[in-house]
This record gives C-alpha cells, sequence and structure tokens, in this order.
C-alpha cells in the first residue's frame, strides 16, 4: 500500500464546516486520509494542539476559518492567524517543517475552494514525505 | 384601537431583507407570520442582496431564520403565491390569497436523489443556487404525472397532488416587502448587455465565482476564453435613467476594481462613473485605495459602447463636453434596480396604497415605512434605492411599528423536557447511523460500520437509523435512545448547520442533555465526499472513534443565565437620541435621557428644512414635546456620563448634571447619541472675511434677511475626505443643492464647485433641476483646490476643471464652504473607553467592520446582543441624513425590545458558554481582554474570572488565553479535543 499522509483538517463551526456542508451539497470529492476536526472558531484553537498533533505523528494540519471580516465572533480569525505565525516561527526553530500547516480561509459557500485546498495541502504533504518526529 | 384587540399574525408579502427582518423580530416577539413567496422556491424570486450580489459570497444565510421559525411554529412560507384582496381594518385585515405548494417539501426532503434517478422524463431538476441546501423541482412541462418519483420518495417530501389554492387569512397588519427589479438586456441596450460579448454584469460574475470565491476565472473573455488585460467598469445607473442605483453602487465598481487587481495585478482597470458616491467612514478608504493600486476612475458624462472586429468594446465617453475614445478587451457593468411599478400598481389597486412620483412605494415623511394606509408597511427596495444594511434595519423598524396593531404573543419557545440524570452512571455510548433512508447503503457499507463501531470503546449500543430528519423519525429516534439506556449519544447523520435543532430535539426527547451527543457528519464528510467505499468506512470509524472519546468527557450543561434590566439609558437629546427615547417609552420602557447641552434638537435643529422641503423645524418640535410629556422618560440636561460600569443587561451609570449633582441609574441598554459637531473651519478665510459663509451661516443670514450677495460661488468637501477627515459627511451635497436653488429663486448667480455629487437614488432630481434653472456646476479634481482671492469687492476663484485641466475664474460677491460635520470625538473617546466599543481612528463608533459586512454578518445568528448591549445610533455611528439617523434609532430599539422585557436572558445558543475553573483561575484578566463580547470581569472581591452567559458565545478566545488552564468551553474542553485528535491520527 502506497503511503498516504495523516491530515487533521480543522475547521471552524460557520464558515470552515460550512465550506465542507456545500462541498458535500455539489458533491466534491477530496482524499480520504483527510479528517474534520471542528473547533467554534480559529479564534479558539490552542497552538498546543497543533504542536501535539505533530508530536503524536501528524504529518499536515490544514486550518479553515471565515475568511477575514467574516468571523463568526468577529475577531478570532485575526487572533489565530497571528498565532499560526508565531507557531510557524516555533516550528523552524526546532527544524520542523513549517510548512506541514496551513491556514487557509474558506466561505460558507466555498465548497470548490476547501475541496481544492484539501487536495492542493495532501499532493504538498505527500511531497514533503512523512513527519519524522 | 387599543393593544391586545388585534390579531397575532402579520402577513408579509415578498421576500427582501426587510421582509425577512420583520419576521425574524417579530418571531422573537413571540408573533406568527406569513410569508408569501412569489416564487417556487425560497430565492427564485431575488431580493436585492441575492441580484447584486455585491460582494464575492451568495448571502444565502439570510434564510437562516426562515428554518428555524418555520421549525418553531412561528412562520408559515406560502410559495407560487400571491394575494388577491385586502379588506377590514388594521389589527383586522382579511387577506384573500392564492399559493401552491410545492411538489417536495424541502423541510422533509432529505436530497437522496432517487426521484432524480428514477423519473423517466427528466422532469426533476435540482436547484443548487442556495448554497448547502439543493432544492427538487419539478418541470411542469416535461412531468407526464407517472407516479414513480412519489412512490420511491422515501420520506413523503415528494407529493404530486399539489395544486393552486386560495384561502383567507386574518392578520393584524400587513407587510410590503417585494424583491428588486433588476435589469435585463432591454434596459442595458445602451451598453450591449447580451449582444456584445465581453460585456458582463458584475452579478454574473459574482454568480459564476461563488463555489470558489472570486477567481479569474470568471473573467475570462467570453468571446474566446483569454484573460483580458483592459477592463472597464461601468456604473450604469449613472448614464442609464430608468435604473437606480443605491448608494452601494459606485462602491461595488470600486471593491470590483481593486478585486480584479488584487489577483491580476498587470491588468489595467478603469472605472467609469458620473460620480463617487459612497458616503461615510469606510467606503471612502477603498475608493483610496484602489487609486493607490493605479485603479483609473475616470468621472465621464456620458459613455457609448461599441464592439469591434476582435470582440473588443469601444467605449466613447464625454468629458467635460470632448468625445473621447478607448478601447477595451472586456466590460463589467455594476447596475442598479428599475422601479418597482407593476407591483405599486398592483398595490395601489388592492389597498390604495399610493406610490411616489418615481414609481416607488411612498413612506410618509420622517418615518422609514409607513404607507398611507395605517397598518400596510413597506421596506427595502420597494420603497426607494437602499443600501442592504439599511434594508435589514428596516425590518426591525416595521416590526417595531406593527405592534401598534398586534395582539398578544402566542409563539414561546418549546420547554426540553427533563433530562436523566448521568452522573453517577459509567459511560456508556450509543451509536445511532443514519442510512438516509436507505440511500447510504450501496455508497458506504453500513452493516460492516455498525459492526466495527460496536468494537469501539465505551459503545455499548450500534443501530442503523431508518432516518433522522422527518418528524416521524424524530419520534422514533428518541424511543431509540431511551430504550438502549445509553447515556451519551453519537448520531452520524448529515448537517448539523442545517438541522442541528431536529438532532438535538431527538437527544432532548430521548432524555439526554445535548451537551451528551456528538452529531458527526457522516454525509458531509463521508458519504457525499469521497469515492473510495473501503477507505470511507475507515474514515467513518476514525470519525467515531475521536467521537466517543469526546464524549468520554461531555459535561452536561447547566443551564446558565442572568438576570436582563428592563431599563434604558440614552446619551444625547439630538433626533436619534430623542427618536430612540420617544419609542421605547411607547412600548413601556423606563428611560433616563441626558444631554450635554442646555437644550434638546441637536446638530439637526439647526437647519430648518430639508432639500424636500419638509419641515424639519416642526418634526423636532414634537419630538421635544413627546419627550417632556412621556412620563416613561426622565431627562437631564446638561449632564453628562462620568462612569459606566458593569455589562449589558446590568448597567450601572453615574452621570453628573451641572457638574454639580450626582446620580446613579441602573440600566439593561445604553444607546449612544452624541451626534455631531459642524466642523471648525481654518482655510479660505473663514472668519476672517464677513462675506465667508458656512452652509448653515448662509441659512441663518438668509433667514434673518441679512444676506445681499447676487453672485455666489459654493466650494464643496471643504476639509472633508482628505487624510484627516476620510469620509463624506453626508449631508453637505444635498444642503448646498437646496440653497442654490433657494438662491436662484431670488436671481442670485450660482457656481457650485465640487468633486462628486453624492446625490445617489431620488435626490439626482435635485440636481437636474438646479442644472435647468441655472446653477453653473465645475468639477475640480481632488487633489487640487479652488483658491481665493479677495478682490475690491468679493472674491476672485480660479479653478482648474477636471478632464479639460481649463483654469477658470469666477468673481463673486460671497464664498460659501460646505464644510461638513465631525463626530464629538472627546465625548466618543471617553464613552469608548467606558464601554468597550471601538472606535475608527475619524471618531466614529466602529460597530462593523466594512461597509458591507455590517448587513452580512449579523444575519447569521441572534445578534441582538452583538454589541454588548450597547447601541451607538445616529451620527455618532456615520454621518447620516435625519431619516437615516431615525432608522438608525428605531433598528437600535427594535433590537432592544426583543430582550428589555424578559428579566432573565439565557445563553445565546442556549447550551454551550464558557466557563471559569476557579480553583486554577488567578484573576489575570487576559480572558477579558480577548473576549470580542465583554461577557468576563474579574471579580473585584474573589479575584477570580467570571462569565456572563447571555453574552458569551462560545468562541474559546479565552481558552486559549488562559495562561493557567481555567478557562475552558464545556463541549470542547482541552482533553476533549487531544483525546479527538490522538483518535484521528491512530
Ligand atoms: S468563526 Fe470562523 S473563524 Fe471565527
Amino acid at each position: 500500500m502506497t503511503w498516504e499522509p495523516k491530515i487533521v483538517y480543522i475547521m471552524c463551526s460557520w464558515c470552515g464546516s460550512g465550506g465542507a456542508e456545500s462541498a458535500s451539497a455539489y458533491g466534491l470529492k477530496y482524499p480520504e486520509n483527510i479528517k474534520p476536526f471542528r473547533v467554534w472558531c480559529t479564534g479558539g484553537l490552542d497552538p498546543a494542539y497543533i504542536l501535539r498533533a505533530f508530536l503524536e505523528g501528524a504529518d499536515g494540519i490544514l486550518i479553515s476559518g471565515c475568511h477575514p471580516g467574516d468571523c463568526h465572533y468577529d475577531t478570532g480569525n485575526y487572533f489565530a492567524r497571528r498565532r499560526l505565525a508565531a507557531l510557524k516561527t516555533i516550528l523552524k526553530t526546532f527544524g520542523f517543517d513549517e510548512d506541514r500547516v496551513w491556514l487557509r480561509w474558506v466561505g460558507h459557500s466555498e465548497g470548490k475552494r476547501l475541496v481544492d485546498t484539501a487536495i492542493e495541502f495532501n499532493e504538498h504533504i505527500k511531497k514533503l514525505g512523512p513527519n519524522k518526529i | 384601537m387599543t393593544a391586545n384587540q388585534g390579531k397575532s399574525t402579520v402577513l408579509v408579502y415578498g421576500t427582501n431583507m426587510s421582509g425577512y427582518r420583520t419576521i425574524y423580530a417579530l418571531g422573537k416577539l413571540g408573533y406568527k407570520t406569513i410569508l408569501l413567496n412569489r416564487g417556487k422556491y425560497v430565492d427564485e424570486v431575488k431580493n436585492q442582496v441575492l441580484s447584486q450580489l455585491p460582494l464575492d459570497l451568495c448571502w444565502a444565510c439570510a434564510f437562516g431564520p426562515q428554518r428555524m421559525f418555520v421549525g418553531l411554529g412561528a412562520l408559515n412560507v406560502f410559495y407560487s403565491a400571491d394575494i388577491l384582496e385586502i379588506k377590514g381594518t388594521p389589527g383586522n385585515y382579511k387577506v384573500k390569497i392564492k399559493k401552491k405548494d410545492p411538489y417536495v417539501n424541502n423541510f422533509i426532503c432529505t436530497e437522496c436523489n432517487k426521484c432524480v434517478e428514477v423519473c423517466p422524463e427528466g422532469a426533476i431538476e435540482v436547484m443548487p443556487k442556495v448554497f448547502w441546501e439543493n432544492i427538487y423541482l419539478i418541470n411542469e412541462e416535461k412531468c407526464t404525472k407517472c407516479g414513480k418519483c412519489e412512490e420511491i420518495c422515501p420520506t413523503g417530501a415528494l407529493k404530486l397532488d399539489k395544486k393552486e389554492e386560495e384561502l383567507e387569512v386574518e392578520v393584524a397588519g400587513i407587510v410590503l416587502s417585494p424583491e428588486y427589479v433588476d435589469v435585463d438586456k432591454g434596459d442595458l441596450e445602451k451598453f450591449g448587455y447580451k449582444v456584445f460579448k465581453n460585456v458582463l454584469k458584475n452579478s454574473d460574475i459574482v454568480r459564476g465565482n461563488i463555489p470558489t470565491s472570486f477567481v479569474l476565472n470568471s473573467l475570462k473573455r467570453r468571446s474566446d476564453g483569454k484573460l483580458p488585460q483592459k477592463i472597464a467598469i461601468i456604473v450604469t445607473p449613472q448614464y442609464n435613467n430608468i435604473e437606480y442605483e443605491d448608494f452601494n453602487t459606485t462602491n461595488i465598481a470600486v471593491y470590483r476594481a481593486v478585486r480584479i487587481k488584487e489577483l491580476h495585478p498587470s491588468a489595467d482597470v478603469t472605472i467609469f462613473m458620473r460620480n463617487y458616491r459612497g458616503f461615510g467612514k469606510g467606503a471612502y478608504k477603498i475608493y483610496e485605495r484602489a487609486k493607490e493600486i493605479g485603479v483609473k476612475i475616470i468621472k465621464a458624462d456620458d459613455v457609448y459602447l461599441n464592439e469591434l472586429e476582435n470582440n473588443d468594446l469601444e467605449i466613447t465617453y464625454k468629458l467635460a463636453g470632448k468625445q473621447n475614445k478607448e478601447n477595451y478587451e472586456f466590460v463589467i457593468l455594476v447596475t442598479g434596480q428599475k422601479a418597482p411599478i407593476e407591483e405599486v400598481k398592483k398595490f395601489e389597486k388592492l389597498c390604495k396604497i399610493k406610490g411616489d412620483n418615481h414609481g416607488f412605494c411612498y413612506i410618509e415623511p420622517f418615518t422609514n415605512n409607513k404607507t398611507n394606509i395605517p397598518g400596510i408597511y413597506a421596506g427595502g427596495e420597494f420603497t426607494g434605492p437602499r443600501g442592504n444594511p439599511e434594508t435589514v434595519w428596516e425590518g426591525y423598524d416595521i416590526a417595531q411599528d406593527i405592534l401598534d396593531f398586534l395582539g398578544k404573543p402566542v409563539v414561546s419557545p418549546p420547554q426540553p423536557p427533563p433530562f436523566r440524570d448521568v452522573s453517577k452512571e459509567e459511560v456508556k455510548i450509543g451509536v445511532f447511523l443514519c442510512s438516509c433512508f436507505g440511500k447510504f447503503n450501496d455508497k458506504i457499507d453500513i452493516e460492516r460500520l455498525k459492526d466495527e463501531a460496536s468494537k469501539i470503546p465505551y459503545v455499548t449500543h450500534v443501530e442503523i437509523l431508518n432516518g433522522a430528519c422527518t418528524p416521524q423519525t424524530i419520534q422514533e429516534n428518541a424511543k431509540k435512545i431511551r430504550e438502549s439506556g445509553v447515556n451519551r449519544v453519537i448520531l452520524a447523520v448529515c448537517t448539523p448547520l442545517q438541522k442541528l435543532m431536529k438532532f438535538r430535539k431527538t437527544v432532548m426527547m430521548g432524555g439526554l442533555n445535548p451537551l451528551l451527543a456528538e452529531f458527526l457528519r457522516l454525509r458531509e464528510d463521508v458519504v457525499n465526499v469521497h469515492e473510495d467505499k473501503e477507505k470511507k468506512l475507515e474514515k467513518a470509524l476514525s470519525l467515531i472513534r475521536a467521537a466517543a472519546l469526546k464524549l468520554k468527557y461531555a459535561l452536561p450543561f447547566p443551564g446558565a443565565s442572568d438576570k436582563f434590566h428592563g431599563k434604558a439609558f440614552v446619551i444625547g437629546g439630538g433626533v436619534a437620541g430623542m427618536e430612540a427615547a420617544i419609542r421605547l417609552a411607547k412600548r413601556g420602557v423606563q428611560v433616563t435621557l441626558i444631554e450635554k447641552s442646555d437644550s434638546l434638537g441637536g446638530i439637526a435643529y439647526r437647519l430648518d428644512s430639508d432639500i424636500e422641503g419638509r419641515d424639519l423645524k416642526k418634526f423636532i418640535e414634537s419630538q421635544i414635546k413627546e419627550i417632556k410629556r412621556n412620563e416613561n422618560i426622565k431627562v437631564y440636561l446638561n449632564s453628562e456620563v462620568d462612569s459606566i460600569k458593569g455589562y449589558a443587561g446590568n448597567f450601572k451609570i453615574i452621570f453628573s448634571e451641572n457638574k454639580k449633582i450626582t446620580h446613579i441609574e441602573d440600566a439593561g441598554v445604553i444607546f449612544i447619541a452624541t451626534g455631531a459637531k459642524i466642523r471648525e473651519v481654518s482655510s479660505y478665510f473663514y472668519g476672517k472675511n464677513p462675506n465667508i459663509y458656512t452652509q448653515l451661516d448662509m441659512e441663518k443670514a438668509i433667514n434673518e434677511g441679512k444676506f445681499s450677495a447676487k453672485s455666489v460661488v459654493m466650494i464643496q468637501c471643504v476639509g472633508s475626505r482628505n487624510k484627516a477627515y476620510p469620509y463624506c459627511s453626508r449631508i453637505c451635497c444635498s444642503q448646498a443643492l437646496k440653497n442654490a436653488l433657494r438662491l436662484r429663486e431670488k436671481g442670485v448667480e450660482v457656481t457650485i464647485l465640487y468633486r462628486d455629487l453624492k446625490l445617489y437614488g431620488f435626490k439626482e432630481d435635485y440636481y437636474k433641476e438646479a442644472v435647468n434653472k441655472g446653477v453653473n456646476f465645475i468639477r475640480f479634481y481632488d487633489d487640487n483646490y479652488p483658491k481665493a482671492g479677495q478682490t475690491e469687492n468679493g472674491f476672485k476663484i480660479t479653478v482648474k476643471e477636471y478632464g479639460t485641466d481649463e483654469e477658470k475664474a469666477i468673481n463673486c460677491d460671497a464664498l460659501v464652504l460646505s464644510v461638513g460635520i465631525r463626530p464629538d470625538i472627546e465625548t466618543n473617546k471617553k464613552l469608548s473607553q467606558m464601554t468597550g466599543i471601538k472606535l475608527f481612528e475619524n471618531g466614529f463608533f466602529a460597530i462593523s467592520p466594512g461597509p458591507f459586512e455590517e448587513a452580512a454578518k449579523k444575519l447569521m445568528k441572534p445578534f441582538e446582543l452583538q454589541t454588548n448591549g450597547v447601541f451607538p445610533i445616529g451620527m455618532a455611528l456615520s454621518p447620516r441624513t435625519v431619516d437615516e439617523s431615525l432608522l438608525t434609532a428605531r433598528q437600535a430599539v427594535g433590537q432592544s425590545l426583543i430582550f428589555l422585557k424578559k428579566q432573565r436572558l439565557p445563553a445565546p445558543n442556549g447550551v454551550f458558554v464558557s466557563e471559569v475553573d476557579e480553583s486554577k483561575c488567578v484573576g489575570c484578566g487576559y480572558c477579558v481582554e480577548v473576549c470580542p463580547y465583554n461577557a468576563r470581569s474579574i471579580d473585584e472581591v474573589k479575584k477570580k474570572a467570571v462569565v456572563h452567559p447571555f453574552l458569551c458565545d462560545s468562541c474559546g478566545a479565552c481558552v486559549v488565553a488562559c495562561p493557567s488552564g481555567a478557562a475552558f468551553i464545556r463541549d470542547l474542553q482541552d482533553k476533549q479535543v487531544i483525546a479527538s485528535i490522538d483518535a484521528l491520527l491512530g
């Protein structure tokens, strides 16, 4: 069997999850190894969870929330953006490929965008190969 | 008519946003509504938002409340419906209507697609236009009524025996909110729409983009598929007499140009418009940004289009009288709306409402929604060109006014049944797999899924469900949950975003607290989005494993609630503040109104009449009289706020009167109506020469008979729309035109020097009138203001004319400056600190992140508490006309009424709320800082954080910010997240 990356797709409950529902309504397909996990808002996502996921062997973490300005809770996605930037620097100093985590905004109606992102990320992680930790 | 005699139902005709919002507000206040949709499905007839699509998103969330209120029994929607006859009196209208129910009841349909597959004629169509919800329609021309679809429909959602019916309904009032009349080929002949290949409407482009957000593909030339380099955007209503533009139309053009430049930086983008008409705080910034990134804006007097052989477009445009030509590869039309003449005529006959002289519905002066017939209201694009936020606000205004005729509230949210106490039991998880009426059977091996799932730790029961969303299956499933004896439930179903209430209800009827359940999206995350059956099974199992671990740690919710004080506090006694106080008092709310100065009336009281010639003074005087008369209102003049403590529902305000006497008041809500000031002027020798006036000075001089100039030059936008004041004040253009017309009557020569004339909608008429009456207009460049020199008996003004670049000189006896307004920055800053409501740099309250989002965001959720019980209104919010100021006050009152009478409020989403583990909390206050809702504060005595439940919306910001792990969300605790993610990776 060929190697398939372990990817968790963290979505906020509004736009992110909405995007997944639109994808389903349109019947769009993406790889099975991408597993969704719902948080209320990307702003409520503790970077520690991401670090831990990498330690537990995740090959990639994908995060989607509402577009800037659209966060259901006003500013959560801005917090997320800043935290993720910080997390990436930390990952980098550890010598870990910071590109294993992506943050992409997906609107409620943007099923296609969600699926495209998932496929693109999967390909990207496949190129990077397994997480060596 | 006194209250409580009328019926408790309201009839809403048409699906514009004001109608939807009326339904929403009335539903929340406990009244029933009937919605007549002329279309066969929800958005067949498109309202303004769906016609215009101002952003690259679809706004379908606007329909959210509709589903919810149908579910609660507060709303009845009829399709293919119309009004046939209206009889009776306000409070007791008898309305004869016709309707035809859709063949497919969308409320029960599970989108299994079986009907489409079985139909031999291919007569069943799916309308995916309302994004996440597919709507099944039967094409009557193709359908032979063979009945196969009805037979195969697993839920009984499809019934072929639907006929047109007539019925009579009894209602207290009627709301007319028919939709936008969009323009099409015939109306856009001048621009070659649907004739020239590469001419598209902006909405066409957005519609193609909806599933993806804006992408360059949608810009490809329809003639040859190439990506164009040279693109023109034309604001058509400014060149086409039958179209009306709203205040957002030019903004849409600018927004589109910016989006194109962002994705396609090398493109050459030009906007053709006569005037840029975005006003307010945010809009002008986007305009500036467009110019910065190289968007060209040509303020042409007229444009003509021609198609060339290679399908390029040749645009001929007039600029200050001269003809110019330029070729473009692609043209985008930003269009407006037509007057709803047919609909107005229909209601003129049905109920004697009047139309206005443009063909829109007539609205009584100084109201935002009252037709000439009591008990019949109109809103949104039916009453004139409207911005989307205004349309939504009008819904609140209508809901409130209609209370005059409504009887007792009749709808109350159902109380959940008692829950089983499971705290002493071991964890027993039941997994219930929905088969979607057998539809999943061939897409996933559901039997094997059942077997495998039963091996998962803590799972004691697995069962396959027939369905999970029809009334019958909900009953059955609740019974199954009860009988299985489990104390945690995984419902593997479809979409919680759409059907959450149903799933929650199932669990609650099963005797369990809904926080002891997980709703797993078997269809959304597995069945529909993957191909490989084996892998689907694997994925489904890992999702179930993750959900099981999450449930292992689940805590039932405590049912948190808090008290809500029923009084209101209004800061500022201008038109907006007074209107809010009067409206609240009318509904029995005790109001305290304080005013900084020694008299009521604010800035508007200094203007005598507005451009429409209505008597503003008289209106304000009537307001003042009412304020003084009404026993529910206490007024304090010469008063200022010293401090505001507390949070929504529980404010304590300390203020001082005459700087001496200190008062303390409790209030549930605060209205900030600090208004605006005429801006100080320092340019153009103002104050140094008696013949230089502001518009207001001149009005005063004319009224006092002291104005004798024979020639006048007016300069617009003095000190406005620049770095220091990057917004348009909204009122000066109308004021200048009003005064110019008045001066022309006296034979005075008038020249108006301007950058843009912001007279959207009907106000354009006054411009035409001014031109006819001989007012001279000269446009100047944004960065090249006219120069004034003093002469012996007046002034010599020199100006470089836009377009021709000619230097023109005008002599005049008097110079009039349109200086605009500024917010009361000092007071606003103070109040902003006290309430936590942010200010824009320019001193207006920032309750909206952008010009569009204002409406879009707020449609998604119960948002009355979005601003934490503090409502900035009127000019404290942004520059506004009197009517617009009144509307902000009325809509805020509409919002606050929803909870002012409640005394106690639960957490807004009913279930989840963030909490504090007091043993860990050190009272550092980080959580208080990050909370977007002011839902947390530090208890001064205990030095621990406290959560105010109905303000919390469970976003989780506090959880991340808390350094000691004391903050948590009940359904997403640390251990739950970690365990679930581990399971997903396992
Ligand atoms: S809710 Fe979607 S990012 Fe905040």
